[in-house]
């Protein structure tokens, strides 16, 4: 569990200061009620002039300006408290979705984790800004007021003792059922965020299919859900301010009772202890008031703070790598008896691998039948249930992460593009210095450069989200070119020409074909010429080696491959 | 304040809820104030006087006035708390009426982390608009100027006091921190909007990034954006807790005031003293009342933030003048010299376009990747205004046409769809509310997803779906939809070849004569289409069925024989 008290306790300094602080008030306030009363004492009953009295003025003020400095020195601790944890709590939630593998990294909405490090996060600033200070003045100042209330009357203390005892009780009792409540609205705000990311990202197709009005609809009722949620929720937390309210004017009557008794009837108290008693009790109560609704607003922080320790105690699988350096290249890869399997559904091998130095290895299959998910396997993006991969016979497990991914290339199927220029787009495919030529060199090959030349800034024209928009083709071209600006030993293309047309395939095979001389590639092609000259073809199906062998080979070993070649040369639309 | 319009607008629509609120909020600020004055009166009379009347009259005020204040309290929040949160409603269905439209061109102007931060974040802190904006300075202003007029019987001079520390704490002391977190210009909110950005991003980008070990960049940026937002919360967190000390130094210096007044006023005998003790307590209790305007100026420049930022997004309105109908009648396309380019662009995506499709001909539009395929789909989708020439869709000018009527008549399949986070029968609903369990089966089974169950989980963007499988479900929900007019992005570029070969004889099965506008790569199988067109940078330099442009031996036949090379 996330323990934000550890979180504010492990700032000593910060601690100090508020219990400092917090009774420097604690003695403004009585400083302050004092000079009140000795003042309208004096001119009220003692008849005394007002230049007599001039002098508690200067007591008073000096009273007032020490109680606003000490709650400026107070709140001025809360909200620094309050950033620092903010942004340990930050740290570590990004570290955590960094250290996710990628299967876990698809689970789960967007913009449910972005609310998490915004929101979630954000609702637990209360916590250190209100609700400790609040805490620490609250376990404070009463007692100094208590004991100068005993002090000065004791009956008065005696009665402040029996009846505030009450209130922490009841406000346990209507906490614990905020609690609950409170830990659902979190819950619920966290997936309207991520329902409303996902809605925004499909709104195109959303619209396409006239559902538009329909979600419309949706937000007005889960919003008014909403409402109806966070009403019980405050509804209590109100009720529970009302019981606060009411013990503490109960208290507060009592006294007054006990106080004129004895002023009228009895006549054994001086005006000076009714008058200073009763500035003092309202003083009291109103910290514990704040204090029951700073402890609401904790409630809420806790809600929250579990919603994070969720997501950072979440198990996870890492793959497995070692501490190597990378063999000599160009590398022979041997994956033995690799399997791997999604939590619930599909399973993938065992596989078997094997490609010499420099060699072509195809991967072909029926759409779902696991080429991406072996490719993301022999990547290192997902651990494997078991088997090995071997690169020159040493176990990729025992090699370097930063190593392996500094010789790899990987295009994926859907490639991603980054919010930024074409060029840092490109660029992010390498960690190393990169020369202007280089850039353009890789742009060419990638067959993208004679579009960028046409480009009105280039290079430097924004693409991705708040971007140019680009064609299909254009987005595919752009993420391969990263893989020529790296020359990489070992490459992984996955369907890295599905989108073009077949003129563009051809030049860039002819640039594939060049990269591949000093590197060990991995091609996953639907369409089957791609793939002619490797020499190995997989055949997939099911999760499952079918077949395996070069395009002779197959030609005459396995009638499928031969149905899938002639369908694709009678067409698809045929 | 113009900037605030809609809010306010949208907050008068609670007018009930929030004159009860106000009511109530102004009975329990009195009451509190009764209360304090009334002790402060009658310990003051007790110390003077024995007679027990003033015993009982205080105990049953003190009760009263406390009652009434909690009540009251108790009842303002919740009317004030639920008109915000019905109006936080209405806020966010506002929003969303007036985004809509905007929809496709949405995320060249902003990154969906932004919009997210602004649609949840910004328009969430609009709520703050009546609790912390709207209401505090009336309430407050309603009890000020009553214990004013109370105050005034017993001193003119004491009341004025109060009445310059309500203009100090509520109007100058807001005013001038108004003034200065508009210059500070806390950039909270936009900072907010970065982090989200980049957060969303992140996420959205992890495997690109983990491939290029871009991880730990990222994630160093991200935690500079964090620092930033939480150094821009922690200045506004600051300046609001000056603000909370400013204003409550000023209020105890109002109670200094009355008291040195009061007491110089009864020892120069202007005032009876029995008043001067229940004076100095309406001055504590009335300014009990004032903390919330000390947090007025950061929620109002806040507030004033986030519509300006919502405004920015929805400013200028879409689609006008496109309310027509579609006629009954079979539904061609007719294009002349149709131009259009995307806007801040020089180049023209489309040139001169002319072509027709007529209704229940199956056109295959094919050309080299960017020369404007995916552009012509967005003109007969009614997405593109074009730039010039026309457009008409059954003989009525498109640019006129309600667009969700077009659509009505339309399977459409993008080269990029989304999916919902979901399930697979949730993800099809949204082609066809009405299917059936059965025509879902159906539909799966046609593109060869039978093995799917309606209630298998579908992730975000469909992440845990092959490639293939995606554009497959993105079928499977065109053909539950079974309108006349098919439009196909490279619907199967993802699909081997033996699939994408069943499901387009499925969809020529069940689209029998429907109109067909497919976009393709793969030129081998188009001498069944009844058009074909080639397009190159924007132009149109073939048209006609497969003999003719065969015959003519230009582009189309060029690629042809690049084909036969490849397949030798
Ligand atoms: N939103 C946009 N803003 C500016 N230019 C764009 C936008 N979308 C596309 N373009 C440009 O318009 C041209 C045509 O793009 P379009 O998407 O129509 O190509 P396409 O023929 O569908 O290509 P592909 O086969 O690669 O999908 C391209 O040069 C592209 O860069
Ligand atoms: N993250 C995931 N979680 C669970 N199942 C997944 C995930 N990703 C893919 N799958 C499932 O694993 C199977 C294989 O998917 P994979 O992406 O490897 O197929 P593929 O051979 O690349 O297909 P395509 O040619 O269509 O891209 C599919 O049935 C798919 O639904
Ligand atoms: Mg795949
Ligand atoms: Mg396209």
């Amino acid at each position: 569990m996330l323990d934000l008290k550890q979180l504010a306790y492990e700032r000593k300094n910060r601690m100090a200061w508020l219990i400092v602080a917090s009774l420097l008030k604690g003695v403004a306030m009585i400083g302050q009620a004092l000079f009140f009363v000795w003042i309208a004492d004096a001119v009220f009953l003692k008849d005394a002039s007002f230049r007599e009295v001039l002098p508690y003025f200067g007591g008073l003020l000096a009273a007032i300006l020490i109680r606003a400095a000490s709650g400026y020195a107070i709140g001025r601790t809360g909200v620094n408290l309050a950033s620092e944890a903010k942004s340990t709590l930050r740290t570590k939630l990004t570290a955590s979705f960094a250290g996710n593998p990628l299967q876990a990294s698809v689970q789960g909405q967007s913009g449910e984790k972005v609310s998490l490090l915004l929101d979630a996060v954000d609702e637990v600033d209360a916590y250190f800004s209100k609700y400790i200070p609040q805490m620490v003045q609250s376990a404070i100042i009463p007692v100094l007021l208590l004991i100068v209330i005993f002090s000065q009357h004791w009956v008065t203390g005696l009665i402040i003792l029996i009846t505030a005892p009450f209130i922490p009780v009841f406000m346990a009792l209507v906490g614990i059922k905020t609690k609950e409540k409170a830990d659902a609205q979190m819950e619920k705000l966290g997936r309207f965020s991520g329902t409303f990311l996902d809605v925004l990202q499909g709104l195109t197709t959303l619209k396409l299919f006239g559902r538009a009005e329909q979600q419309k609809q949706v937000i007005k009722k889960s919003s008014l859900d909403f409402r109806d949620a966070t009403m019980e929720v405050l509804k209590s937390a109100f009720l529970s301010s009302l019981m606060l309210e009411y013990i503490s004017m109960l208290s507060m009557g009592i006294i007054a009772l006990e106080i004129g008794l004895r002023l009228v009837v009895y006549d054994n108290l001086t005006f000076f202890t009714a008058f200073f008693v009763m500035i003092l009790v309202p003083d009291f109560f109103n910290l514990l008031k704040d204090f029951g609704s700073a402890f609401h607003t904790g409630r809420g922080s806790a809600a929250a703070a579990k919603r994070l320790a969720a997501e950072l105690e979440k198990e996870r699988q890492p793959v497995a790598f070692g501490q190597a350096e990378m063999p000599e290249q160009p590398f022979a890869i041997n994956v033995n008896a690799l399997s791997f399997q999604y939590e619930d559904g599909f399973g993938l091998g065992p596989i078997e691998i094997a490609a010499s130095p420099g060699s072509r290895l195809a991967i072909i299959g029926k759409s779902g039948s696991g080429k991406t998910t072996l490719l993301h396997a022999i990547a290192g993006l997902l651990p494997l249930q078991d088997g090995q991969i071997l690169v020159n016979g040493i176990p990729r497990s025992e090699i370097a992460e930063t190593s392996w991914f500094d010789h790899l290339s990987y295009i994926s199927q859907n490639p991603y593009l980054f919010a930024g220029t074409i060029k840092e787009n490109i660029l992010i495919g390498t960690s190393q210095q990169t020369s202007e030529e280089e850039l353009t060199e890789a742009a060419r090959k990638a067959g993208i450069l004679e579009m960028v030349y046409s480009l009105k800034q280039g290079f430097e024209t924004p693409v991705g989200e708040a971007g140019r928009g680009l064609s299909g083709g254009e987005k595919q071209r752009i993420a391969l070119a990263r893989a020529f600006l790296k020359k990489p030993s070992l490459i992984l293309f996955d369907e890295p020409t599905s989108g073009l047309d077949l003129y563009t395939e051809k030049v860039l095979q002819e640039a594939i074909e060049e990269l591949g001389r000093d590197a060990t590639i991995v091609t996953v092609a639907h369409r089957l010429h791609t793939v002619r000259n490797s020499d190995v073809i997989l055949v997939l199906a099911d999760g499952k080696a079918a077949a395996k062998g070069s395009h002779e080979e197959l030609l005459e070993t396995y009638s499928p491959y031969r149905e899938m070649l002639a369908i694709q040369q009678g067409g698809v639309l045929q | 304040m113009k900037e605030l319009k809609q809010v306010m607008l949208l907050t008068v629509r609670e007018k009930r809820d929030v004159s009860i609120a106000i009511f109530f909020g102004f009975l329990a600020g009195i009451a509190g104030v009764a209360l304090m004055a009334s002790s402060g009166y009658l310990i003051s009379k007790a110390a003077l006087t024995s007679q027990m009347t003033i015993l009982i009259v205080m105990g049953a005020c003190l009760k009263l006035f406390g009652l009434v204040s909690a009540l009251s309290r108790y009842a303002e929040r919740l009317f004030s708390h639920r008109a915000t949160f019905t109006m936080l409603s209405n806020l966010r269905v506002s929003f969303f009426e007036r985004l809509e439209p905007h929809a496709p061109q949405l995320f060249q102007k902003y990154r969906s982390g932004d919009l997210l931060a602004r649609i949840v974040g910004d328009v969430e802190s609009l709520q703050n608009f009546l609790l912390r904006v709207f209401y505090p300075p009336v309430v407050l202003g309603i009890v000020f100027l009553s214990t004013i007029f109370f105050a005034s019987f017993f001193s003119f001079t004491i009341a004025l006091v109060i009445a310059a520390g309500m203009m100090l704490t509520i109007v100058a002391v807001p005013a001038v921190f108004a003034w200065r977190q508009r210059k500070i210009d806390s950039a909270t909110r936009a900072s907010r909007a970065a982090l989200s950005s980049e957060a969303a991003e992140f996420l959205f980008g992890f495997r690109d990034l983990k491939i290029y070990q871009q991880l730990d960049t990222k994630e160093q940026q991200l935690a500079a954006f964090s620092k930033d937002y939480a150094e821009q919360q922690r200045k506004v967190g600051l300046e609001e807790n000056l603000s909370q000390s400013v204003n409550g130094f000023a209020a105890l210096l109002v109670s200094f005031f009355v008291l040195g007044l009061g007491t110089y006023f009864v020892a120069t005998d202007q005032l009876d003293g029995l008043y001067l003790a229940m004076l100095v307590m309406i001055s504590l209790a009335v300014f009990e009342n004032v903390p919330p305007m000390a947090v007025f100026p950061a929620y109002f420049e806040d507030n004033r933030k986030a519509a300006v930022r919502l405004e920015e997004i929805v400013a200028e309105e879409r689609n006008k003048g496109k309310s027509l109908e579609l006629s009954n009648g079979p539904l061609d396309f007719k294009l002349e010299g149709v131009s259009f380019a995307y806007p801040d662009e020089e180049r023209p995506a489309l040139q001169d376009v002319s072509l027709t499709f007529k209704a229940g001909t199956k056109t295959a539009i094919v050309g080299p990747s960017g020369s404007g395929k995916s552009t012509l789909l967005q003109v007969l989708l009614n997405i593109a205004d074009v730039d010039s020439g026309d457009v008409a869709v059954g003989g009525i000018p498109l640019q006129k046409v309600r667009q969700e009527s077009l659509w009505a008549a339309m399977n459409v399949v993008l080269q990029e769809n989304h999916f919902f986070y979901g399930t697979i029968r949730s993800n099809l609903m949204i082609a066809n509310e009405e299917a059936t369990e059965e025509a879902m089966r159906n539909a799966l089974n046609n593109v060869q997803l039978g093995h799917f169950a309606l209630d298998m989980k579908v992730s975000e963007k469909g992440a845990n779906l092959s490639g293939g499988e995606k554009q497959r479900l993105a079928i499977a929900r065109a053909l539950l939809r079974s309108k006349p007019i098919w439009l196909l992005d490279e619907p199967v570029s993802s699909v081997d070849s033996s699939t994408a070969h069943a499901i387009y004889q499925e969809l020529f099965a069940q689209g029998k004569g429907d109109t067909f506008v497919i976009i393709s790569h793969d030129l081998s199988g188009l001498e069944q289409m009844d058009q074909i067109v080639v397009m190159e940078q924007g132009r149109i330099i073939e048209t006609g069925t497969y003999k003719e442009i065969m015959k003519r031996q230009g582009y189309f036949y060029g690629l042809k024989q690049i084909e036969k090379s490849i397949f030798a």
